[in-house]
């Protein structure tokens, strides 16, 4: 079953709709929520957690509606949300006890578990600083230490890469990737980068003009009927001559420099293609089978 | 005894996911002796629901007003508050053991009369807890943390109202029935346990009113502007202003009702009336309904606004 569950998800905002028929399924693992800036991602994040009702439409969270049982799907679930402006005062250990104890974890319990979880995003020495004199970079951290101390099924996390540098934000997709395999914590990850999401979701939701573009195991967008890439170690001459032939045979080829980039069926053009190389006699540095990439998709959606 | 066997060091060639090590055992019991291992864990045990998150979000924020596990400077006014409340009736429980008992029934003020003496102190944390509870939260956000909670909006503010109401309880009931208990037990208290218990129960009483209509004040003006100081102006300038203007109106137009108007002195003219005492004065013409009236249509006019506001609160996350 999907722990989200979305059929034409409508909002208005006045004379506004910020989302037209929004479907989606959200699966177990880490799951990319993705569009640009005023896409409406926020909007449903807060639909999932029910602080918006839906105009139009269903949504069922881990089996819930969230307009009747908003409470019980929030006790279950962990949000980081985007801005950084937490209260500067408070020791950050205080701060995730806090949020574990409003998610129904008793005192003591919250306490212990708040260090661990801090410990867990390696704020352990950390953890009695003030957050206001903190970086970025570990406020982001104990973002997501207050989304699991109280041990969710599953998290939200908001652009939890904002305001990073380029290891930072590999540290914390590393992070990421680390809890919800070693925890079997489900992830919702909005962001607009559409390389982070790539780097460590296993599904995907694209909206954009408020529906769904693309959505889907990660694996399968990207392999669905993309085709074979051949890189040869010959002349240019040499590639072009292979791509003729393979037009000729009716394989449709693009080439770039060394590169012939193969549409179609991945099981019949593989062979085909392989077996035109082989009779060439051509040297190869590189065959394998095209993989999408989440621009391709989301670029082909947009049209 | 034995000892689990320590962890071995990280192999050097994996890539470092920036995590520690998942923990292994829970524990290893050999005896007596229980060594717990240290690391996050899923949790199976009970929660408290909703009603836990609203006892926890009021507690978390009375320690927030009253700057504890906070820098020395957030205590300061707090501690100020309290020492002007609970100064006075240390005093005149001290002069009450001190002084011979016909002195003393001259010196000490009565229950009602007691007010006069604590109002700076009830002013200034009607000024200052709710501005500090709402409006801190969403300046840094927080609201939006706690509405990802199993809190909602209304369950948000239930725990925000009672956190205020608490706090004001503190310098509205407790001064009262410190006095009631210390001058019990100093002997100069009411005479046996029905006037004891009649005595607590006004006094009770008057602390709600004055908080109850405070309060939603205090919780009104904090709804409806972001900034702390702004808020704290605005009650202060409420009060004081419905004070200027209910005793302006009723001695020009010769209508002592339109006292009632008077949020400076409403409360404390409500206070005697509770405890059957004498009014000041300029209240001895006022009717009880209109006051009444007024008390309860404020208290509720108050929680409808920070209502409203909140309702229609766009939440930034």
């Amino acid at each position: 079953m999907s722990l989200i569950t979305g059929r034409g998800i409508v909002k208005r905002y006045g004379s506004f709709t910020a989302l037209d028929g929004v479907d989606l399924d959200i699966d177990h693992g880490i799951t990319g929520l993705l569009g640009a800036n005023g896409a409406g991602k926020t909007t449903l994040l807060g639909m999932i957690l029910g602080l918006h009702p839906v105009d139009e439409g269903t949504i069922t969270v881990l089996g819930h509606d969230p307009r009747t049982a908003g409470p019980e799907i929030r006790t279950r679930l962990g949000y980081a949300p985007e801005h950084h402006t937490l209260p500067p005062d408070v020791a950050a250990v205080d701060f995730v006890t806090h949020v574990a104890e409003l998610h129904g974890l008793p005192g003591p319990e919250a306490a212990t578990r708040s260090s661990d979880a801090l410990w867990l995003v390696g704020l352990a020495e950390e953890r009695f600083r003030p957050m206001g004199t903190m970086s970025t970079g570990q406020r982001q951290r104990v973002k997501l230490a207050q989304a699991i101390a109280h041990d969710p099924r599953l998290i939200m996390l908001d652009e939890p890469t904002d305001g990073l540098d380029p290891v930072q934000r590999d540290e914390m997709l590393r992070l990421i990737r680390s809890v919800s395999e070693r925890y079997q914590i489900d992830v919702v990850l909005s962001s607009h980068l559409l390389g982070e999401v790539e780097q460590i979701c296993d599904g995907v939701v694209i909206i954009g003009e408020g529906r769904t573009l693309v959505q889907g195991r990660l694996d399968d967008l990207r392999a669905g009927g993309a085709g074979v890439v051949v890189e040869l170690d010959e002349p240019i001459d040499a590639v072009e001559t292979l791509a003729r032939r393979l037009d000729a045979i009716g394989v449709p080829t693009t080439t770039d420099g060394r590169t012939i980039v193969v549409t179609g069926d991945d099981d019949v053009v593989f062979d085909r293609v392989r077996d035109e190389v082989a009779a060439a006699g051509l040297a190869v540095a590189r065959l394998h089978r095209r993989r999408l990439s989440l621009e391709d998709l989301f670029l082909d959606r947009l049209g | 005894m034995t000892l689990t066997p320590p962890t071995p060091p990280p192999d050097p060639d994996e890539p470092s996911s920036g995590v520690p090590p998942a923990p292994t055992a829970v524990a290893v019991d050999t005896g007596d002796a229980r060594i717990h291992d240290r690391g996050y864990r899923r949790y199976d045990g009970e929660r408290t629901g909703v009603g836990g998150a609203i006892r926890t979000l009021a507690v978390h924020s009375m320690r927030r007003a009253l700057g504890l596990r906070r820098s020395a400077r957030h205590k300061i006014l707090p501690v100020m508050v309290v020492v002007f409340a609970y100064l006075p009736g240390t005093a005149f429980v001290g002069a009450a053991a001190l002084l011979p008992d016909e002195f003393a029934e001259e010196f000490l003020p009565s229950y009602a009369d007691y007010y006069g003496f604590i109002i700076a102190a009830i002013f200034l944390f009607t000024a200052f807890v709710a501005p500090e509870l709402l409006c801190t939260d969403r300046r840094t956000g927080m609201l939006g943390v706690y509405l990802a909670s199993p809190l909602d909006r209304r369950t948000y503010l239930a725990g925000k109202g009672l956190a205020t109401a608490g706090i004001l309880a503190l310098v509205t009931i407790g001064p009262p029935l410190l006095l009631l208990i210390a001058l019990s037990l100093e002997g100069s208290g009411p005479d046996g346990w029905g006037a004891g218990l009649e005595l607590l129960w006004r006094i009770v009483a008057s602390g709600l009113v004055v908080t109850g209509i405070y309060t939603a004040i205090s919780l009104a003006v904090s709804a409806t502007t972001d900034r702390k100081g702004a808020a704290m102006a605005s009650i202060v300038g409420i009060i004081v202003g419905s004070g200027v203007v209910g005793v302006t109106l009723a001695e020009t137009l010769d209508r002592p009702n339109l006292r009632v108007i008077s949020l400076l002195g409403l409360p404390q003219a409500l206070v005697h009336r509770i405890h059957d005492e004498d009014p000041p004065p300029e209240w001895v013409d006022v009717a009880t309904t209109p006051m009444v009236l007024v008390a309860v249509g404020v208290t509720v006019v108050g929680l409808a606004w920070t209502w409203d506001r909140y309702r229609r609160l766009t939440v930034r996350r």
